[in-house]
């Protein structure tokens, strides 16, 4: 089976929109972090969010939003965009131009693309909203492509013109890691020789404020403390939104193009918890069956692997079953790999996390540092026994599991590995 | 099909009727729905709904499509006949068409149904169907784009003497292009070693075409039909030759009808190449009769063509033709 790579990157994130910032703000743990204007309301007591800075996408009305100048997009396209399909737009043609990608590259039928997104709930609300006030003809003729699940890989394809494979992913937190696993089976088949793997959320009011009733965001004031995976003191998530997209490609490919990858996706996992719609297995059963599963696929022994990218969102319950999944994958190796969640800076991406996060992954692999786990004060007890270091080792990982967890107890695991 | 939809057909009228009267928060909705567009379109709009004054109707269609219109193809529309073509000049799309339809059908507070929009093709299908809409008349015919094999099939006048290659007809216009080949058999002696297209021959052209107008756009009375055998030309006034055609030329033609009561029917007409003009004709005069109808046209709108077209067989079609689909992929 052919080997893949990782060629190109582009990034819309809270801890910023091209490859080089969001790579400083890994190593020197800054995170994104802000307190959020249309949060602040007596009635939300959530306050702070991983903010998109540099675009405005708070209309539903595409014709209002601003992003940065360098980004040339027609109305025609806009039209039909979420705010997340405008963030992965962006994302695609750094990308893009990343991967050195020429436009025959991008549109042919062995180039395809998978994407996930929730959607968009914010317009979906208001296009039905309109569509119940001025009656059911008058609705936008453009809001149903603009606002459903799918939407972004909807526009995406048509935006691109690819001709290949093109899939949405809805497995919530995991999704994106789910678009990335079968991005690179479709790779390894010989079904497809480059993928583009894209991962996107609003990060608006609609998007994170439905989880508060489920209590899981953190209602801390202060930006610094507000994520705390693995601290005794975290008391949930906070929401962001933004795009990652990645370009995996086979080694032919690769070689043809003469370009340098950032690191080589080995092989993934999966397995459900078969426990509950929303709660994590206390014992972590489906992640670290994941977890092996890409080991084995991957043809890594557990004692090789370098570094863990937590899923982590700093949830009480959500923290400890991945410890205890980590621990059950690693104890009998001997080996304790460095473990972060570098979520505490971003915040969590939702459908966007799965591919964010092994963005940077490869960022770490390639520029050859381990990001250290940001705003740990007091580890929980239950966390002890792991390896988190509280600052980012300049060191180049050469093994990296990607792990993420979604509603339903979906557990994905990949597997990096540096280019020697 | 529900028994709802099919009685929302053809109701031919402005909707509401009659008008609710414009208040102050019409007017704040009418503004933010026409906030991208120039403000002598919110002008209009604001004056339309306070009069229902229909003259105000062509400034709102057009600011609206304007505002729809990528900005570097905007400058067609500000000196644009009625002519100009949706798609192949406008580059709009049927995603966008939709567009303009759902904010015209917002700011003029009208009803449009799929199957109307289907023909309209032209800047000028959009304001007469607009305005007849707003005046409750029924709905002119659509602009029909006749290929070469179409116009041999119905005109009377047959190669080598037929000068039209393609043609579109309206209820208010015909346009139509003729190529100069440069084969022609009276170049070779039109002039001596200088093949030049005769002036009477473009005249001809023009009277052909509005040959094609009244066999293909002009509204006959209930029943009958045009007689192909019977159109004869009878007379030209204010004939103006611009510009000399020669072999390669594409010559762009177009008449409008002035008056057309049986037996004259009466055009202007004009001939282009590229923008240059090159013939002008105030006037061409044609004769006609009709026959009975054995194939009636069909109608744009089966329901409401109460004035013209009395043959149920020409409605079937019609009526059973699918609606305009726009997501295609949905």
């Amino acid at each position: 089976m052919p080997r893949v790579f990782i060629t190109g990157l582009g990034l819309v994130t809270s801890i910023g929109n091209d490859a080089a910032t969001v790579t400083r703000n890994l190593r020197d743990l800054r995170h994104g972090f802000e307190i959020y204007p249309p949060f602040q309301k007596p009635e939300i007591p959530v306050k702070v969010v991983g903010t998109i800075k540099g675009f405005t996408a708070d209309s539903t009305d595409p014709e209002d939003w601003t992003f940065p100048a360098a980004y040339k997009i027609k109305r025609e396209l806009l039209r039909t965009m979420a705010p997340n399909g405008l963030f992965a737009h962006c994302a695609m043609l750094q990308a893009v131009a990343d991967a050195k990608l020429s436009e025959a590259d991008i549109s042919n039928p062995l180039t395809g693309l998978y994407a996930a997104s929730a959607g968009s709930p914010y317009l979906l609300h208001h296009h039905n909203d309109r569509l119940n006030k001025v009656g059911v003809m008058r609705c936008s003729p453009l809001g149903i492509v603009a606002s459903i699940a799918g939407t972004l890989n909807f526009n995406l394809i048509a935006a691109f013109k690819i001709q290949g494979s093109s899939c949405g992913f809805s497995s919530a937190c995991a999704s994106s890691a789910h678009a990335l696993g079968f991005a690179l089976d479709d790779l390894k088949l010989g079904r497809q020789k480059r993928m583009f793997v894209v991962g996107a959320e609003d990060g608006n009011v609609d998007a994170i404020l439905p989880f508060a009733g489920m209590r899981t965001l953190s209602l801390q004031t202060d930006p610094n403390l507000a994520s705390r995976p693995f601290d005794a003191g975290r008391d949930g998530f906070v929401g962001t939104g933004g795009s990652a997209v990645l370009v995996l490609e086979t080694e032919e490919e690769v070689l043809r193009r003469g370009v340098t990858p950032y690191a080589e996706v080995l092989g993934w996992g999966q397995a459900s918890d078969g426990w509950n719609v929303a709660i994590s297995h206390p014992e972590g059963s489906g992640s670290a069956a994941a977890m092996t599963l890409a080991l084995r696929a991957s043809g890594v022994a557990p004692a090789e692997v370098d570094y863990v990218n937590a899923h982590a969102t700093s949830t009480l319950i959500g923290d400890v079953s991945e410890a205890r999944a980590l621990r059950s994958v690693f104890k009998e190796a001997g080996r304790r790999p460095a473990v972060s969640s570098t979520k505490a800076l971003t915040g969590h991406g939702l459908s966007l996390a799965g591919a964010m996060e092994s963005a940077f992954c490869a960022l770490a692999i390639r520029d050859g540092f381990t990001p250290g786990n940001a705003h740990l004060q007091h580890v929980d007890p239950e966390c002890a026994d792991l390896n988190i270091p509280r600052t980012t080792e300049n060191t180049a990982p050469n093994i990296v599991i990607k792990n993420s967890s979604g509603f339903g107890g979906a557990n994905v695991a990949l597997v990096f590995k540096r280019v020697a | 099909m529900p028994d709802a939809v099919l009685s929302n057909q053809g109701t031919n009228k402005p909707n509401p009727t009659p008008p609710k009267p414009f208040t102050p928060e019409d007017e704040t909705a009418l503004r933010e729905a026409l906030k991208r567009c120039s403000p002598s379109t919110f002008e209009a709009a604001v004056q339309f709904r306070r009069t229902g004054n229909p003259e105000h109707v062509p400034a709102v269609v057009i600011g609206v499509i304007e505002r729809f219109v990528e900005p570097d193809l905007r400058m067609k529309l500000k000196d644009a006949d009625d002519d100009l073509r949706l798609i192949e000049d406008l580059g709009i799309d049927s995603l966008t068409m939709m567009e303009i339809v759902i904010l015209v059908e917002d700011v003029l507070q009208m009803t449009i149904n799929n199957d109307e929009l289907r023909n309209l093709r032209t800047v000028g299908d959009v304001k007469t169907f607009i305005d007849c809409k707003i005046r409750g008349l029924p709905l002119p015919k659509p602009t029909k784009f006749i290929p070469i094999e179409h116009i041999g099939a119905v005109m009377p006048i047959q190669p080598p003497f037929l000068f039209l290659n393609e043609a579109s007809v309206s209820s208010t216009a015909a346009n139509g292009k003729y190529k100069i080949t440069g084969q022609e058999f009276f170049l070779q002696g039109h002039f001596k070693d200088n093949p030049v297209m005769p002036a009477s021959i473009m005249l001809e052209a023009l009277g052909q075409l509005a040959v094609l107008y009244l066999l293909e756009g002009h509204i006959p009375e209930p029943g009958k039909a045009v007689n192909s055998s019977q159109i004869f030309f009878t007379g030209c006034e204010g004939v103006r030759a611009h510009r000399v055609c020669k072999p390669g030329d594409i010559l762009t033609l177009s008449i409008k009808p002035k008056r057309n009561k049986m037996p004259l029917a009466t055009f202007e007409g004009a001939i282009r190449v590229g923008q240059e003009k090159a013939v002008i004709a105030e006037e061409i005069s044609l004769i006609f009769a009709y026959a009975d109808a054995v194939n009636a046209p069909v109608p744009i709108n089966p329901a409401t063509s109460n004035t013209g077209v009395v043959n149920g067989a020409a409605e079937a079609p019609a009526a059973s033709a699918p609606p305009l689909r726009v997501a295609i992929n949905a």
